[in-house]
């Protein structure tokens, strides 16, 4: 394991994040205009109805960035290099791919932090709404499973691409939103009808989600939920590094890895 | 002192019932540039993928400093680089950023200066700033050998790397890649199709043909392998019925161009026969020219199957 690698491509990241109109647009642009336009569909919501749906809502939305960010960061990363077909030249180059991931993962996070800062400290500014109502500790904890969550679905999209090429890098930027109604981000679980709500059940956000919820009465850790949500989380992100290490070594052995920038 | 830098043993790839590249051997010694030339679909870049380790070989060996590749990826891929005209940097980002990310990759302990060492051997201080994709194709080409170059590696493998250069800037990178190999004494395996060029810079040429090895020699032995020549003469054309009668006499195959020329496809060691023989029926022979078999011809005879070559 070399620290100079993961500087490097965390380096790249940061000079690509710096200079792309792309990546401004998907990820600052992205989560403040959510954050605004929901914001005030909460103010809405709660002038019109009960208090806590628009604070679900709005919590919701802060806590789902984290995921997006994540994945985004881990699977557009990858693509960046692709079309500029520089990804063979960066692994022909003594990198290994743990340390390529062990980048990206530190790479999302850094993003992460800045823009779930910023949107936090608009949702407090415009909305009233304080995200540290949910209790420090939690919060450290939501975004600890939620960034897990997020790695283990980039790691497979990584993979994916990987194997099939470009022709899905659409997954890259849409693939995480299936998730969005199944983990229950914006709304009780309790919505979702039976079969939906046993899929919930098997998804580390939903209790994350669950917990947010509840802490905004009662910030009290609730450690059964990030048991459970942390535990699932192991053992989707060892999944996912199975599933990509088959796919990694499928698309060195077809040539797709090579063939993926044409 | 081991002087071979690689070597590949029996190397085999398939794709399916495809088989890629068919148990070819050779080796690259310290300080020689080996072409690896064949026509598309030979084999050239899938070997050339498998050796920098993107494409996983399906049986044989690699070994790179007497080291097998497969078991030592991170060690081999340290001493090693490639360029390729197919490969570009990060487009987004300016020429110094790349560079420094590829400094880092290589984990090199004084990157700014070797940096700025390479900028200044190739004179591309102006374009630090600029950003990949605004370059032009020339542009690119200095930067990637740049790139190639960062890690002061033993050998570099070359994948076409003057395609979709003008004559111009691909006979400056030559002369680079030629300057590059006296100085340094840098090993390199250059594929392409342009055979001046590979006669020009290469010491020894592999042939692949559907994935085999079907010749591997140095680039005037190869030729020496066809036996036939060009001679064009022109003559005083009042002559013309006895230079016809002699080439007929003698059953060679000719064309004329006009009355006072002919073009005859022979080996090259009846040349001097031929003319003796013709200026003895008192023909004047005003000119002569003889034009021997290139590396392209071995290439178009290779490509098409024939045995005499092979």
């Amino acid at each position: 394991m070399s620290f100079s690698r993961i500087r490097a491509i965390i380096l790249q990241e940061l000079f690509i994040t710096r200079r792309s109109l792309e990546v401004i647009v998907d990820l600052p642009y992205f989560s403040v205009q959510t954050i605004v336009v929901f914001g005030f569909f909460s103010l809405f919501l709660s002038g019109t109805s009960h208090l806590s749906s628009a604070n679900y809502l709005i919590l919701g939305l802060l806590l789902w960035e984290i995921i997006r960010i994540v994945q985004y960061s881990i699977s557009v990363a990858v693509l960046w290099n692709i079309w500029s077909r520089n990804l063979s030249n960066m692994f022909i180059t003594p990198l290994t791919i743990k340390e390529y991931f062990i980048a990206q993962m530190l790479s999302g996070i850094i993003k992460t932090i800045v823009i779930f800062s910023v949107i936090s400290v608009i949702a407090s500014l415009l909305f009233k709404f304080n995200i540290l109502s949910v209790g420090l500790i939690n919060l450290i904890l939501f975004f600890i499973n939620l960034t897990f969550f997020g790695w283990s679905v980039g790691i497979i999209i990584v993979g994916t691409i990987f194997r099939f090429g470009t022709r899905i890098q659409s997954l890259a930027w849409g693939l995480v939103f299936i998730f969005q109604p199944l983990t229950a981000s914006l709304f009780p679980v309790k919505i979702l009808p039976p079969f939906f709500q046993a899929i919930a059940y098997m998804l580390p956000p939903t209790y994350v989600f669950e917990a947010a919820r509840a802490s905004l009465a009662d910030p009290s850790v609730k450690w059964e939920y990030m048991g459970i949500a942390f535990i699932q989380n192991i053992i989707y992100l060892l999944l996912s590094l199975w599933l990509f290490n088959i796919m990694f070594n499928k698309s060195k052995e077809t040539g797709q890895f090579a063939k993926n920038e044409g | 002192m081991n002087d071979t830098i690689l070597e590949v043993e029996k190397l085999v790839k398939n794709y399916g019932h495809f088989r890629a590249v068919d148990g070819i051997s050779f080796v690259v010694p310290k300080g020689k540039i080996i072409g690896l030339l064949g026509p598309n679909g030979a084999g050239k870049t899938t070997t050339i993928q498998i050796l920098v380790g993107i494409t996983t070989a399906t049986g044989g060996a690699i070994k790179y400093f007497g080291k097998d590749f497969f078991k030592n990826r991170e060690h081999c891929l340290q001493r090693i680089n490639f360029t390729s005209s197919f490969n570009e940097l990060q487009g987004r980002i300016s020429v110094w950023e790349n560079l420094l990310v590829f400094s880092g990759l290589y984990s090199l302990k004084n990157h700014e200066k070797k940096i700025k060492e390479l900028i200044e051997y190739f004179e591309i201080t102006d374009l630090l700033n600029q950003r990949f994709w605004d370059l032009s194709a020339g542009q690119k080409t200095r930067v990637n050998l740049i790139k190639s170059l960062i890690n002061d590696p033993e050998l570099i493998l070359m994948d076409e790397p003057t395609a979709s250069l003008d004559p111009d800037i691909a006979d400056k990178t030559l002369s680079l890649i030629e300057k590059l190999r006296k100085s340094k004494g840098i090993s390199i395996l250059y594929t392409s199709h342009d055979m001046e060029e590979v006669t020009r810079i290469c010491d020894e040429v592999i042939f692949l043909d559907h994935g085999k090895i079907v010749a591997q020699d140095t680039p005037v032995e190869l030729t020496k392998r066809i036996p036939m020549a060009k001679l064009s003469l022109t003559f005083d054309q009042v002559n013309k019925h006895f230079v016809e009668e002699f080439l007929k006499e003698n059953g060679l195959k000719y064309g004329l161009e006009n009355n006072y020329s002919v073009t005859i496809d022979t080996e090259e060691k009846l040349i001097p026969k031929i003319i003796f023989g013709i200026s003895k029926k008192g023909v004047w022979i005003t000119d002569i020219e003889v034009k021997k078999p290139t590396l392209e011809d071995v290439f178009l005879q290779i490509a098409r199957g024939d045995k005499y070559v092979i």
